[in-house]
């Protein structure tokens, strides 16, 4: 079977099962780490990212449908959305649709925080828009339960960091736009949560 | 007509000077690596001993390359990022060559230096770059006229992660080689808390619990080969992210942490799965030395940078991503 897509910890292929298409995300096996952590990460996220994307569901957040999981061979088979990923989007959405995914990304943010979940890798490759301009998130291997303030912190700085490296052009209207949509949600949190972010930001280098 | 720069660099524990001529051949390269007798590495003792043996360094750095005072074109110097001290020794005897010497000075950003010296040696165009030193650890990438920073620890760089343990365990600064040594003769891995975050990691949960190891009655050897491990996998991820998001087609590691050959072994493995080109920085230019920063120093002067000495101040914070990589085109 031809790999769909190849990214950093997992292959993906597309599948025609009950006359439909399918998603099966398949996390192989890395020769150049050790095998106990390999065995031990392709085990671990894989079930992580099968509950949590019904966890995220529960909550609010739109994730794709689970059809099966295989622990034993790290993989799980999920709906195949119609969409792209909003990396691909921002440079070519008018301003004002760009504005009211990103706030609605935002607020799907907000919706797992609310609930005491992080993403982990809340990046626009994450996100998906189909043309009607509904979101989900996708790809919950990295994502906790439990969440706390420095948590919830270190998810928003990595929401602006990807907005910082990929989309340097549009950072500043992505940012306010995610907060805004964040805090409409989670407001009680939020200016906690982002005083946060701006310690972890100066955190891990030279003082 | 090729031209000379004399780079110095001093942004924490060494204090080196390099010789580069703008064909891109490195003349020399000396420096001196402050060690304590025992402990880290205190920023007022460190920047002393910058100002103890920078003269010599330099003054040795020009005899090996056989050139004088008159054949420097250029002087540039580390501004930052950095330790205050340590950056202002530094600093201050750059301001002086190039006033006595009358020559233009370059400020240069010491985690850029990194980056070019690493592009010079292996020819890469583009690569996502591991950077690995005692006080930094970041993957950078190029995109939209800067350097930036795809990951990074969210607490504590990964040298500074292996010296504290070294000290905790009765090795002497810097302790990264010896803790390679021991590890190779290790029987068995013991689960250690491995925390990445999208393209961040930390890694002071783990240090806790690899001293915790030690304690409890783990071999040394186990102990240094369970951290090695599960933090090079760590940074194994990040960089992997880093790869599969940008789609660059090669992989530089760089900073003195570059010198472990485990880490080397798992990145290369991580470059072949993505088809992409690696590259480890030899050892004398992996570590932090003046050869870079005369580099940088070169690249910038063509592109037209000069710092004048009023405006010269250091720069402790700068980022890597807050300078204009002029230079490149792309």
């Amino acid at each position: 079977m031809e790999p769909w897509n190849i990214g950093a910890e997992s292959i993906i292929y597309r599948l025609e099962q009950w006359g439909r298409i399918i998603l099966l995300k398949h996390r192989p096996q890395k020769p150049y780490l050790l095998k106990d952590i390999d065995e031990f990460l392709r085990t671990s996220r894989t079930s992580r990212e099968c509950k949590m994307l019904t966890v995220a569901r529960n909550l609010g957040v739109p994730t794709p449908m689970v059809y099966w999981i295989d622990v034993h061979n790290h993989s799980i088979a999920m709906e195949c959305l119609q969409g792209k990923q909003l990396k691909q989007l921002v440079a070519e959405l008018a301003a004002d649709r760009l504005q009211k995914i990103t706030r609605e990304f935002g607020k799907l943010i907000g919706l797992l925080h609310r609930g005491g979940m992080v993403h982990g890798d809340p990046t626009t490759s994450n996100v998906i828009v189909n043309p009607r301009g509904n979101i989900w998130l996708v790809d919950f291997g990295l994502a906790e339960m439990n969440a706390t303030v420095e948590m919830k912190g270190v998810d928003l700085h990595l929401m602006r960091r990807a907005f910082e490296t990929t989309h340097w052009d549009f950072e500043a209207i992505l940012w306010s736009a995610a907060l805004d949509g964040y805090r409409t949600i989670h407001a009680e949190e939020t200016e906690q949560v982002l005083s946060r972010v701006e310690e972890i930001r100066e955190r891990g280098r030279y003082h | 007509m090729s031209i000379i720069c004399l780079g110095i660099e001093g942004t924490a524990h060494s204090f080196g000077a390099g010789v580069v001529s703008s064909d891109g051949h490195v003349l020399s390269n000396i420096w001196d690596m402050f060690s304590p007798e025992e402990g880290g590495i205190h920023p007022r003792e460190a920047s002393r001993h910058h100002s103890d043996i920078g003269p010599s360094v330099i003054r040795n750095a020009m005899e090996e390359a056989s050139i004088n005072n008159k054949d420097i074109d250029l002087v540039a110097f580390s501004r930052g990022p950095g330790l205050g001290p340590c950056l202002r020794t530094t600093a201050t005897i750059a301001r002086t060559l190039s006033l006595r010497l009358d020559v233009p000075l370059i400020g240069v950003n010491h985690c850029v230096a990194h980056i070019e010296i690493g592009c010079l040696e292996s020819g890469f165009k583009d690569p996502v770059t591991v950077y690995v030193s005692g006080g930094n650890t970041q993957i950078i990438a190029y995109a939209g006229k800067r350097y930036r920073t795809f990951g990074e620890t969210l607490d504590i760089a990964i040298g500074n992660m292996l010296d504290t343990f070294g000290r905790e365990v009765g090795m002497r600064f810097p302790a990264g080689p010896q803790i390679e040594r021991e590890a190779s003769n290790a029987t068995n891995y013991h689960q250690l808390p491995y925390s990445v975050k999208g393209m961040d990691l930390s890694y002071s949960g783990m240090l806790t619990a690899a001293n915790r190891l030690v304690s409890e009655g783990v071999s040394l050897a186990d102990a240094c080969f369970s951290v090695q491990e599960t933090a090079f996998g760590m940074l194994a991820e990040i960089a992997e992210r880093a790869i599969a998001h940008t789609k660059k087609k090669e992989l530089l590691l760089t900073g003195g942490v570059a010198r472990n050959n485990r880490l080397t072994d798992i990145l290369s493995g991580v470059a072949k799965r993505h088809n992409a080109a690696f590259h480890r920085v030899t050892p004398p230019l992996a570590g932090d030395q003046g050869a870079m920063i005369a580099w940088t120093g070169i690249l910038q002067h063509e592109a037209g940078d000069r710092l004048s000495v009023a405006d010269s101040s250091i720069l402790p914070k700068w980022r890597t991503d807050e300078q204009d990589i002029v230079w490149r085109r792309s």
